[in-house]
């Protein structure tokens, strides 16, 4: 049986998806990336090995996310795409009269506008974080409560606190003020997914066209709290599809397996094999003098052979590792 | 024999050729400093007031790495280039700027462009700058004739031949011969786009992906004057035609996209930008703005336009 992986490979977590050639979901990993991608995705490796029948032939594999050009190198990937038309692929895939999609991830959130299956218009945020999963989870750490019970807090809430979202710092100190007038925790909590879904409206989707039907994906949309603030700001509300998380990574399966099946089998996928997760990898980096411009180069090494740089600001380095 | 250096920022791609024609033939050498890299970026933004844009921070870091290698600077003060339409306060102010913070600098030399306040006061302005380097009236106004003729040249030359100011100062006539049917029109101001540590080689990647650029200098004055009156009226702005003009000359040719590229923290940009973005999707052009600060990292840009491009191109497919 000819199967397809996707990796999508996150600020905040690493998720993989292996799909079959009619797009069902064979194996799944999620994982927290903890700042050290090319353990995750080794490990990600492994875990869907575990779960992989083992007449499953991986003909294809695709990355994702941030660290899209790294897992390449590490897995020998087919295809290298970006996230915002991967989550965009998949949307339109399992429900297919989305007009617009919202994606919260960890350190970034987009929108994504379609319509007759085609993306007309996306948004993501700029360099502020304010309205992303980290911010969450940065204020749960401060109110003690676990991540993961979040959501049930916000739907306990009758009263939220109204809480300023335009910035973590505002944020933070509006939280603290109202936590020393006494305002219960789950009012707090709900007042903050609130200015979460706020603070996205009226920045990432500012001017966009919001369309019924809204799809709701991310890591971020296993958060019942947020799903309320969303539902409450829209009549239609959104819908939260299965495997919200893993969006990026089927979208990126799914791509392969099309890009592959047009060649028609003409390609052999440049999959390393599961093997790569034995692999010692290393990762490295200097600075390029070769100009005022002092460029961090980062390479990343198996078995003291350089397979890739990055970095530069010209080719320079990217070029003396095709040789 | 004078030696005047030229910061390679800001007005220099507008009107580098006309400066250097002028200043050569009042007897100058003229320098021009290295393409914008980090230390002239980190020296320009040291040095300058936190709320200004990034090409004025970068326009000083060009001055400084000028300080030792010229006897006088030159950065003319464009005020006004027509009726009622001014330029930002910020390039008004430039050369008295550049004095406060840069004091270790060489003279510099200023010479106002104000139409507005009539013909006389051009000239006398520009007899003034002259009077640095000759005292013979008929040498400075030929000097000012040719250093003319060779503005028209070189805005001809580009919007004839298509190619970008890059191109026409350094002679590389080879207009992109990219063959690709995708056109996507690079808007913005001259010193952004073209000056490609602050824009993140944005031309070159996009012509790297096959895709065909179109820039706004690849159209004439004439025709991007005309392409802003029938969005805007009359402009507010010195450089409005550049972006509004050449939005709406690209929207209606139909390209079929258009990257507008500005920097944080400029006002007439933020205002432009609004009334193009509301204008294509008017006539349903996909459109991507960027909004380019001192953050190095190119990783959030490249995976906007590797999304803008697919996103083009499946529309394209249908």
């Amino acid at each position: 049986m000819k199967a397809y992986l996707g990796i999508d490979v996150g600020s905040v977590t690493t998720k993989l998806a292996l799909l079959d050639e009619d797009d069902q979901l064979i194996a799944s990993t999620y994982l927290r990336t903890r700042g050290d991608p090319v353990d995750m995705v080794k490990q990600g490796l492994r875990e869907i090995k575990k779960q992989t029948p083992r007449e499953v032939e991986i003909s294809g594999v695709a990355t994702t996310g941030s660290g899209r050009y790294l897992a390449s190198v590490l897995v020998g990937a087919d295809l290298v795409k970006n996230e915002i038309t991967t989550h965009a692929v998949a949307a339109m895939q399992h429900i297919s009269d989305v007009q617009t999609i919202f994606e919260i991830g960890g350190q970034d959130s987009k929108i994504i506008v379609i319509r007759d299956g085609v993306v007309i218009d996306f948004g993501m945020n700029s360099v502020c974080a304010a309205g992303t999963g980290s911010f969450l989870e940065h204020q749960a750490e401060r109110l003690n409560v676990r991540i993961e019970d979040f959501g049930e807090h916000a739907l306990r809430s009758e009263n939220p606190a109204r809480i300023a979202g335009r910035c973590t710092v505002f944020a933070e100190s509006d939280m603290i003020h109202k936590q020393q007038l006494g305002y219960p925790l789950d009012d707090i909590i709900y007042g903050l997914c609130q200015s979460l879904v706020r603070n996205y409206l009226n920045n990432v989707a500012l001017g966009k066209e919001i369309q019924p039907r809204l799809v709701f994906q991310g890591g971020v949309a296993f958060n019942k709290g947020i799903i309320r603030a969303f539902n409450e700001a829209f009549d239609s509300g959104v819908y939260v599809p299965p495997h919200n998380e893993l969006m990026g990574a089927i979208g990126a399966a799914i791509l392969v397996r099309e890009e592959i099946e047009i060649k028609q089998n003409h390609h052999k996928s440049n999959f390393k094999g599961f093997g790569v997760s034995d692999i010692e990898f290393k990762t490295s980096s200097f600075i390029c003098k070769a100009c005022p411009n002092l460029c961090e180069i980062s390479q990343i090494s198996a078995d003291s052979k350089v397979l890739a740089r990055w970095g530069g600001r010209c080719d320079m380095w990217e070029r003396v590792s095709e040789s | 024999m004078v030696t005047v250096g030229i910061p390679r920022a800001l007005l220099y791609y507008q009107y580098y050729p006309a400066w250097k024609v002028f200043l050569e033939k009042l007897g100058a050498k003229v320098v021009v400093s290295a393409p914008t890299n980090k230390s002239i970026l980190n020296s320009g933004v040291m040095r300058s007031v936190q709320d200004t844009c990034l090409p004025v921070k970068v326009f000083f870091g060009h001055i400084i790495s000028l300080v030792d290698k010229c006897d006088v600077m030159f950065v003319p003060a464009v005020t006004s280039l027509g009726k009622k339409s001014y330029n930002c306060s910020k390039l008004i102010g430039l050369p008295n700027m550049a004095r406060a913070l840069i004091p270790e600098s060489p003279p510099i030399l200023a010479p106002e462009i104000n139409c507005e306040k009539g013909r006389y006061n051009l000239y006398r302005n520009i007899y003034a700058v002259g009077r640095y380097f000759t005292s013979n009236p008929f040498k400075l106004k030929k000097a000012v004739e040719e250093a003319w003729a060779s503005n028209l040249d070189y805005q001809g030359k580009m919007s004839d031949e298509g190619i970008t100011p890059l191109q026409a100062i350094d002679c590389q006539l080879s207009p992109d011969v990219n063959s690709s049917s995708f056109t996507i029109a690079v808007i913005g101001h001259p010193y952004i786009i073209y000056d490609e540590y602050v824009s993140h080689r944005l031309i070159s990647q996009l012509q790297k992906k096959e895709v065909k650029v179109v820039t706004p200098e690849m159209v004439s004055p004439e025709e991007l004057d005309a392409a802003t009156r029938r969005l805007v009226g009359v402009p507010h702005w010195l450089f409005e035609s550049e972006i509004i003009g050449a939005g709406e000359y690209y929207m209606e040719t139909r390209v079929d996209g258009i990257i507008i590229v500005a920097a944080f923290g400029c006002g007439p940009d933020s205002m432009m930008l609004g009334i193009v973005q509301h204008r294509a999707r008017e006539l349903g052009i996909p459109i991507l703005p960027f909004s380019l600060d001192e953050h190095s990292s190119e990783g959030g840009l490249l995976t906007r336009l590797e999304a803008f491009l697919d996103m083009v191109k499946r529309r394209e497919r249908i």
